[in-house]
């Protein structure tokens, strides 16, 4: 059994879900993106009363409007946001999910549960760590800082 | 001065000649992924080019204006032709979102990430995850041996490349 039976057996479900930041509408951007720096999260879900998300407001969306002269971080988070949230469930295949994020160059995936409730997040960041996690011989063994040159000549 | 002493010959009891790589154990692979995860140079298997590099001079507005147009998350900051920084999305959203009109015509050296790890392009696919997963860098510049910029790897290329592997028969 290797890494690629395994992406196309395992779902989203076995993948690092992280906890989702939420806003209501009318929130706005100056408040969404600090609540985005505090988690260390560059998306926030915009969600409805029953908890169905509505939209996303990703770090993108901000630098497009810092650019903007007629915008100010105190306007509304869905005036700057996608309208889709880019759900996926959590019994759908990893590789159904790297799919639709290549196809329509997605960071990040809502996940919500069989009533549609956001519950979580995950994203390219879910899918490397997953890799990781299960082909840790190789990754997890690597030195994080480059070795190419020694810091000490040895021999003659 | 002491002499190094001469290295011996691996011989087995009867003196003849052994192979010392005889009991060498090659890597076995589930499949094709976990073998290019492996073998493949990140440089080549994840298609780190094209990159955009920017002076350290360059201004906060003026880099951020070259991010939206070309819809790229990240820009490799240089001084000299040296790999100084990075300036990424999450550099905008923690340094520069809350005092923009203050800083934005402050040079790009104010916010950027200094010192990035870095790999260089002879190293595997699996360094490359291994500093974007493990290590949580999202972009990771490559080196080549002269230290100068050859590329950049970022998740979007990561995702590219998972594909070319999981795609439906």
């Amino acid at each position: 059994m290797g890494l690629r039976q395994d992406i196309f057996r395992d779902t989203v479900s076995d993948l690092h879900i992280r906890e989702l930041i939420t806003v209501k509408r009318g929130t706005t951007v100056r408040k969404t993106a600090a609540l985005m720096r505090r988690k260390h999260l560059g998306c926030a879900i915009i969600v409805d009363d029953q908890h169905k998300p509505i939209g996303k407001f990703t770090e993108r969306r901000l630098m497009r409007l810092l650019l903007d002269p007629a915008s100010t971080l105190d306007d509304p988070v869905e005036k700057h946001s996608y309208t889709d949230a880019s759900c996926v469930t959590l019994d759908t295949p990893v590789a159904e999910m790297a799919r639709v994020m290549q196809a329509k160059q997605l960071r990040f995936m809502c996940v919500t549960d069989a009533s549609g409730t956001a519950v979580g997040l995950t994203g390219q960041k879910g899918l490397m760590e997953y890799i990781a996690e299960h082909f840790p011989r190789q990754i997890k063994a690597q030195r994080m800082k480059p070795f190419l040159h020694m810091d000490h000549r040895e021999g003659a | 001065m002491t002499l190094r002493p001469q290295r011996q010959a691996v011989t087995d009891p009867m003196g003849d000649f052994v192979d010392p790589l005889s009991n060498y154990d090659p890597p076995k692979y589930g499949d094709e992924l976990e073998k290019s995860l492996d073998q493949d140079v990140a440089s080549k298997a994840m298609m780190s080019t094209p990159y955009k590099t920017v002076d350290v001079s360059v201004t906060i507005h003026e880099a951020i204006t070259m991010m939206v147009a070309l819809d790229i998350a990240c820009l490799l900051v240089t001084e000299n032709d040296r790999l100084v920084g990075v300036f990424s999305e999450r550099d905008v959203l923690n340094k520069c979102a809350e005092r923009f009109e203050q800083i934005k015509d402050h040079p790009i050296s104010l916010v950027m990430t200094h010192e990035p790890l870095i790999i260089y392009d002879t190293e595997s696919a699996a360094k490359a995850i291994n500093l974007m997963a493990i290590a949580g860098f999202r972009h990771v510049p490559i080196l080549d041996v002269d230290d100068k910029v050859a590329g950049i790897v970022g998740p979007r290329r990561f995702i590219n490349y998972l594909r070319k592997f999981i795609t439906l028969e």
